[in-house]
């Protein structure tokens, strides 16, 4: 199996990785930028704990593979918090309650950072709709939700 | 047949072609070991579950006419293969003229998914079950295929010849789908049953279009699809005929839900039992060509 | 060592305060460690399992020989290599199976290589044949005499001596409450109600599965890191199956993504440690996939209960008498204990005088049973709230007067002969009928659809030996920060929050002067039987208190020699020592490592301070073996209610979850919004096992091992509101009156749900889940759709 050089950008940084075709971009950030705060819980698209941005959408890092990501702009969990500062999601969601085991936040944290992107002002049906692809067992998401809200609310305000 | 503990993508060649005619060649000379991909969806699930075992996957993303989503009064709406499904749910010209589109394609998976998976991958995976075929059938969509002897165009229909099977030949790239201009006046339904409220693969899935027409009886053409009561997505044609034959009213349409139950031929399956799968397509038709008829019902005497 | 306890009375900050979670800043940011992040460098070999295709089998053959020629593969083990058994309450299990299977999925070989790919083609290269056996699937079958034995050696397994296995049959534990006199107590009956409920087997999924790494090192000296809610039992299970001193394993457990009962004890862990024994000095990573997850950890067993209960014209209870067959799966090590939990709290929260309970734990040819959030009680009460609903009906009383009259109170004798510690269940089914607004009954909000409104209460004690311990120390640095250790794991519950708000309480800091030392590392830190059993805030939290309270003593003694002043004038408030008699005052800092000088260069008074804490309770009696019972069965019980309003789709059969309200007696709230998330979050999990969970189990082959299959609820089913009402009547010796809740908010959902299925349509659905295809084919068979 042919081993590919791939450049993009992670979380503002230049990045350049040899993968292999079958490597999906979830294992590229793990196993080769040792970048574990985006999370393996299914390999299959359906728990949403690898969640992240890639050219300002969110995407199922374990089903995208890395060769695909050639010159992406990509965000984790790592880059959302600028300079030590946190994100308004980040700080809404401790403030809320919405954080338990904490393996389902990061990949909440991109939805909800991408939801916020393209939708100022969610409904809570719009939110709903927005983290149907992340699984939480913990939490029951309606602190979470709240935690959006909140979110929404500081950015309009603060814009 | 036991569980696959490990299921994981096996070992494969990325293949990045520049032109259509290049992937074309590619995937005849590979016959049998090389398949497109686009927004890979149905293929890492296919393939980290052994069904599949390609030893080439063709990136078809960045070849001429895959990336475009446009529209125009005369052919009517072109969606190219590579466009994701938040594109299309989104592009303005979806939402004014073709609004059914968009709704059968919001509910599948997961916003994360949809940044993936197109439409048209959608319907060459041609699962019984995808979201969004009915759609494109009932507005008689039609695929662009580039082959090895160039382009051609494939209507819908007859298009599926089997559960997870099409027409498709070794060497064909499905560059887009063409969707004509609706008739006027069209309204249409998509009503999916899952298992959790969003999400989910569809129990039941209708689609139902209705449009008048003077040319029947009844002054109104219904288009009825039904997912995952099939090998293949069914065209319901008993119901849509007996909805042009005469007056429409409530009992007449509960007439037709019920032939669209009798052409049904679900199966048990671990999401739900052929028997519920009946109910459930005799009940959702019904409440789809409701839903429709209060739009267009009053627009002929 | 006698230390003060804190007087309930005189509540101290941060005790009651809704503080900030300790561990949130680095869930949010992703820097939280998980097992699966450490990095081990290029020396890590990868391990995979070679998996029994088929429920149940002799081996005839295993031949590794092919596997073993491979380059890149460092070791192979079969069960040949471990003949020690293995188990919590029973050791029935090898590490790898040695000459049957049991279960799809049973482990028959293990491999470390130096990549996943030759791992996985070195499974691929393993020879082997099994000879198919018939197999057990259900557990009323597993315990008549016409089923085959999966368990021969049943009578040879070392066993605790408060579990009964019955050697010659497939029962491993068979609990019995004899009380009363029931063959009499029917007659007196107005009404009698008697059903079978059949609940299935579910899994925990936790959102992160099961990862363990293990490094032996050439004195045999075993290092295990790994998702773990029990570091210091799999020390101690996994010592003793290997023929090794606990102190000779080490186990580092960082934060674990989600437990639920499925990483406690030993299941997957132990098959790491095995296969590094066999390649020392380096480190073998196993991790679940999720289909894994689904079927080769634990699950919970699955249930045939039998429910006959009766009572008097006005609804009083009269009699009780319940059959329990646990399905326990292929190995019941842990399991067992679930039969004695649910045998003694059988007769659910409900004063019964006359009481007849024989639980039974059935081996079957399923996945591994173990402990899942509730321990027995979800599924108990799953059908024992409903029967209680349609007992209620037939005397035409309303289901929440029946509870209300019928609830187990401070002082009643409950099912085992001990006497009801205060409580406030009947509080609880107050304010939870009340918040739901029972009996008015809100218009549907569609002409096919229809509302309903259902009730459940609970009842659930700590299922564990009668002397699970916790220790603590709290060390105190140099700036005034305390260092507290434990031996618990945070989970997501919030203990490691907790925990500091109750040593910041104890010692007389502010909450943010307190760390907790982690990952949890049993060559350090202090010993902790399990985090399960919703028992950290209540045990490891008096520990703690101890601990915190040690040290505080320690700090006073050195002060009050200094100042030449009597301990009782003196206090610690935010972090300083003062004098309520000279109003001298002296911060902690520095003075609490290096001490403090005497005057003129004399000397010094002090030292370093480390307090040290431990609790275990005292007071657990054993119970009789005919008649289940004694004086002590339990150190507690939480007691609650949920209540639910549902919207049932009349087209599709589906089920909408339209409000929750739970209210439970948590003793004292440490900290009130995360006891709420709990409640919230476990009503949430409930609404998911009631609506969509069920292990699809065929012939012993899981048929729907993936997510794809095995529906939990998104955020698209969470209801648009849940109320958690927080009642508190101390526990005695709770730190400030508190005891657990953790498990407790999962209990009644499932039946709450079903009462109001019932409320809504008129037919009961018995057996979960209740899938749109249950209800809707209830509703055709009755007529009352077509």
């Amino acid at each position: 199996m042919g081993i590919h050089r791939i450049t993009f950008t992670v979380n503002g940084e230049y990045e350049q990785v040899d993968v292999p075709s079958n490597m999906t971009l979830l294992q590229a950030l793990r196993d080769k930028l040792a970048l574990t705060g985006t999370k393996n819980g299914c390999s299959a698209g359906e728990c949403g704990a690898c969640t992240v941005i890639m050219n300002g959408e969110p995407i199922n890092s374990c089903m995208i593979l890395a060769v695909e990501c050639e010159g992406a702009d990509i965000l984790t969990i790592e880059g959302l918090a600028k300079d030590g500062k946190l994100d308004p999601i980040q700080e809404t969601i401790i403030n809320r309650g919405g954080v338990q085991c904490g393996f389902c936040t990061p990949g909440i944290l991109m939805s909800s950072r991408a939801l916020l992107d393209r939708n100022a002002d969610p409904s809570d049906e719009e939110i709903r709709e927005a983290l149907v692809g992340n699984l939480c067992r913990c939490t029951g998401y309606l602190r979470i939700i709240d935690a959006v809200k909140d979110a929404a609310q500081r950015e309009r305000e603060n814009a | 047949m036991s569980i696959n503990p490990h299921p994981e993508l096996p070992v494969f060649e990325y293949v990045h072609p520049v032109s259509l005619e290049e992937a074309s060649q590619f995937l005849a000379n590979h016959a049998g070991e090389a398949r497109p991909l686009c927004g890979g969806t149905d293929i890492f699930v296919r393939m980290r579950d052994g069904h599949w075992n390609d030893k080439y996957l063709v990136d078809i993303k960045a070849l001429d006419g895959t990336q475009e989503i446009k529209f125009d009064p005369q052919n009517g709406l072109f969606i190219g293969s590579a466009v994701n499904m938040n594109r299309v749910i989104r592009d303005p010209n979806v939402i004014s003229h073709y609004p059914l589109v968009a709704e059968a394609a919001r509910t599948v998976a997961s916003y994360q998914l949809r940044t993936r998976a197109t439409i048209v991958g959608n319907i060459c995976n041609a699962s019984p079950a995808g979201d969004t075929i009915g759609a494109c059938i009932v507005l008689n969509g039609r695929l662009k295929v580039h082959g090895t002897d160039g382009f051609r165009w494939v209507p819908l229909a007859g298009f599926f010849t089997g559960p997870g099977k099409t027409s498709l030949k070794p060497g064909d790239i499905v560059t887009g789908i063409e969707l004509p201009l609706p008739p006027k006046s069209a309204a249409g339904k998509y009503i999916k049953l899952g298992r959790n409220q969003l999400s989910d693969l569809s129990i039941v899935g209708v689609t139902v279009l209705g449009y008048p027409d003077e040319s029947l009886v009844s002054g109104y053409r219904f288009k009825i699809a039904l997912a995952s009561v099939a090998p293949v997505p069914l065209v319901s044609l008993k119901a849509e005929t007996r909805l042009g034959e005469g007056p429409i009213n409530p009992a007449v349409l509960e007439e037709a839900a019920q032939l669209a139950e009798s052409e049904a031929t679900p199966i048990d399956d671990v999401r739900g039992s052929a028997r519920y799968r009946k109910s459930m397509v005799r009940n959702l038709t019904y409440k789809a060509l409701w839903m429709v008829w209060e739009k267009i019902g009053h627009l002929v005497n | 060592m006698a230390v003060n306890r804190v007087a309930v009375e005189k509540i101290p900050h941060p005790i009651g305060d809704s503080v900030q979670r300790i561990d949130a800043r680095e869930k949010v940011t992703g820097a939280a460690i998980y097992a699966d992040d450490f990095q081990f460098g290029p020396g890590l070999l990868y391990a995979r399992i070679l998996r029994s295709p088929i429920p149940h089998g002799i081996i005839k053959r295993v031949d590794v020989s092919r596997a073993r020629a491979l380059p890149g593969v460092k070791a192979i083990v079969t069960g040949e290599d471990f003949p020690g058994y293995i188990g919590l309450y029973l050791q029935d299990r090898f590490i790898f199976c040695r000459d049957r299977v049991r279960y799809v999925g049973d482990p028959i070989a293990g491999v470390a290589a130096i990549s996943e790919e030759i791992a996985e083609k070195a499974i691929s290269l393993i020879d082997y044949e099994l000879e198919p056996l018939p197999g057990v699937f259900e557990p009323d079958f597993g315990a008549s005499p016409d089923a085959p034995l999966i368990h021969p050696d049943l009578g040879k397994y070392e066993v605790m001596n408060f579990i009964f296995p019955e050697p010659g049959t497939n029962i491993s534990n068979h609990f019995r409450i004899r009380k009363g006199d029931v063959d009499t107590a029917w007659k007196d009956c107005a009404a009698v109600v008697e059903r079978e409920f059949r609940i299935p087997h579910i899994q925990h999924v936790p959102i992160e599965t099961h990862v363990a790494v293990a490094k032996a090192d050439e004195k045999g000296k075993v290092t295990l890191w790994g998702s773990s809610q029990s570091p210091f039992a799999q020390r101690n299970l996994i010592a003793k199956a290997l023929g090794i001193s606990q102190s000779d394993v080490d186990v580092i457990a960082p934060y674990v993504g989600g437990g639920f009962g499925c990483k406690a004890g030993v299941s997957m862990e132990a098959l790491a440690v095995a296969i590094a024994t066999k390649v020392k000095g380096r480190p073998v990573k196993l991790r679940l996939t999720r289909e894994e997850e689904f079927y080769t950890a634990f699950v919970r067993q699955g249930l045939v209960a039998r429910f006959k209960m009766g009572c008097d014209k006005d609804g009083k209870l009269l009699v009780m008498e319940n059959k329990f067959y646990w399905s326990g799966g292929a190995y019941t090590e842990y399991g067992v204990n679930i039969t004695r939990a649910s045998g003694y709290s059988s007769t659910g929260p409900y004063n019964v005088p006359n009481v007849k309970t024989d639980s039974f734990c059935v081996y079957t040819n399923h996945p591994v049973g173990g402990p899942m959030r509730g321990f027995g009680m979800p599924e108990m009460h799953s059908g024992l709230e409903q029967c209680i609903d349609e007992l209620a009906e037939k005397v035409s009383v309303d289901p929440v007067e029946f509870r209300k009259m019928n609830c187990i109170k401070t002082g009643d004798t409950i099912v085992t002969g001990m006497t009801m510690h205060p409580t406030g269940l009947s509080e609880c089914i107050t304010k939870a009928a009340e918040a739901i607004d029972w009996g008015k009954k809100n218009p549907a909000s569609a002409p096919n659809k229809r509302r309903g409104k259902g009730i459940a209460i609970m009842w659930k004690a700590p299922a564990m030996p009668p002397n699970a311990g916790s220790s603590a120390w709290v060390e105190m640095n140099e700036d005034g920060t305390l260092t507290v250790a434990v031996g618990g794991q945070e989970l997501g519950q919030g203990t490691f929050t907790v925990m500091a708000q109750m040593a910041a309480a104890a010692m007389g800091v502010p909450y943010d002067w307190v760390r907790i030392a982690t990952p949890v590392n049993t060559d350090y830190s202090p010993y902790e039987w399990q985090t399960v059993a919703s028992r950290l805030t209540w045990s490891m939290g008096n520990a703690v208190v101890n601990a915190a309270l040690d040290a505080r003593h320690q700090v006073l003694e050195m002060v009050a020699k200094s100042w030449n002043e009597n301990l009782e004038d003196l206090d610690i408030i935010e972090g300083q020592v003062i004098s309520y008699k000279s109003e001298e005052s002296i911060s902690l800092k520095n003075i609490v490592v290096y001490g403090i000088a005497k005057p003129n260069d004399q000397g010094w008074i002090g030292g370093p301070i480390v307090g040290r804490g431990n609790f275990m309770p005292s007071y657990v009696t054993g119970l009789d073996p005919e008649t289940g019972q004694g004086p002590r069965a339990v150190v507690h019980y939480t007691t609650g209610a949920q209540a639910v309003e549902v919207e049932v789709d009349m087209d599709t059969g589906k089920v909408e979850i339209i409000q929750g309200v739970a209210a439970f007696d948590v003793g004292k709230a440490i900290n009130p919004e995360m006891v709420k998330a709990q409640m919230e979050g476990g009503f949430v999990q409930g609404v998911s096992t009631a609506l969509f969970e069920e292990m699809k189990l065929k012939q012993g082959i899981l048929t729907n091992p993936s997510f794809v299959d095995y529906r939990i609820a998104t955020s698209s089913d969470a209801p648009k509101k849940i109320d958690a009402i927080i009642v508190e009547y101390p526990q005695d010796d709770g730190p400030w009156g508190a005891r657990g809740i953790g498990e407790h908010a999962l209990v009644p959902t499932i039946p709450a749900i079903a009462n109001a299925i019932y409320d809504a349509i008129g037919l009961r659905p018995g057996n979960p889940p209740y899938l749109s295809e249950k209800i809707y084919l209830l509703m055709q068979e009755a007529g009352l759709v077509s």
